[in-house]
């Protein structure tokens, strides 16, 4: 029974496992490579198999991965290339913008749709990445006024960097402009601005 | 209600009971608060009202034989 190698490749981000356990299948029947991210636990699991190892995958209390790779007898290692598909991360040069275009979530049914959005609010709120910016614009803006049930989240998000901007033609045309009680009152060439620049724009 | 700290949660059968206890409450003016059930308790996208504790038995009170409640539960953040 030979050496196992082992590749300790915990805090490497993408390609950078793969390259390192290619390397060591390479000169060993055995590899067992250690990785802290799903990413390169499946680039890994995908090079094992395609040079014919065996693979077994254990997970560790300590949220990394150890991945034993075993070369079946016979398999030849091939030499060619092998591309790991490392998370594309958008070259998201712009701020995270979430658009509440309604008092209501998807369409359908108002009732439930306001249950969502409300959900919504309050699951956002408990995200650890928290939107630079929410624009409100139409009944959206009905959520940002005196007695809005999210009020609180909203004012919450504020009080944690998150820019509101409200419609205020919208405001306007609801006659709800005075009672605006989250947010600031903004207007349309803020909100193509800032939309435009957004580097991500998610419209529940 | 969004600080760090104990809090519960009443879980309903399905989405109206959730809004038929929720209208009561408002006209009672009980303080509580609709929020998805935690990931910990159910994974299905369901709905429930989170409230303070020490408000347990008025609501409690204010709901009984109007509409049926599952599940009491107090959480933590």
């Amino acid at each position: 029974m030979s050496k196992t190698k082992i590749v300790n490749a915990r805090g490497l981000s993408c390609p950078q496992p793969v390259i390192l356990a290619k390397q060591a299948i390479e000169t060993n029947e055995q590899v067992k490579v250690i990785v802290d991210n799903e990413t390169a636990l499946e680039n890994v699991k995908r090079l094992g198999t395609k040079q014919g190892c065996d693979v077994q995958v254990e997970k560790k209390n300590d949220g990394t991965y150890e991945i034993n790779l075993t070369r079946k007898a016979g398999a030849i290692v091939t030499k060619e290339e092998f591309v790991p598909s490392c998370d594309a991360t958008p070259a998201a040069s712009g701020p995270f913008v979430i658009v509440i275009s309604a008092d209501t979530m998807g369409r359908g049914n108002d009732e439930l749709g306001n249950v969502l959005i409300r959900a919504f609010l309050h699951t956002v709120c408990q995200q650890k990445e928290k939107p630079a910016v929410m624009i409100f614009y139409n009944t959206g803006v009905k959520l940002t006024v005196q007695g809005s049930e999210v009020l609180e989240d909203l004012k919450q998000l504020e009080s944690e960097g998150v820019q509101l901007l409200v419609c205020g033609t919208c405001l306007n045309y609801f006659e709800i402009k005075d009672k605006i009680a989250a947010g600031t009152v903004s207007n349309m060439y803020d909100i193509v601005e800032t939309m435009s620049r957004a580097g991500r724009l998610l419209v529940p | 209600m969004n600080e760090k700290s104990q809090y519960s949660v009443m879980l309903f059968k399905a989405v109206s009971y959730v809004l038929k206890a929720e209208k009561i409450l408002k006209k009672e003016n009980l303080p509580h608060k609709l929020i998805p059930v935690p990931k910990n308790i159910s994974s299905d996208c369901g709905i429930c009202l989170r409230f303070d504790p020490a408000l347990q038995n008025k609501i409690e009170a204010a709901l009984l034989n109007k509409v049926e409640v599952e599940e009491i539960r107090a959480l933590r953040d």
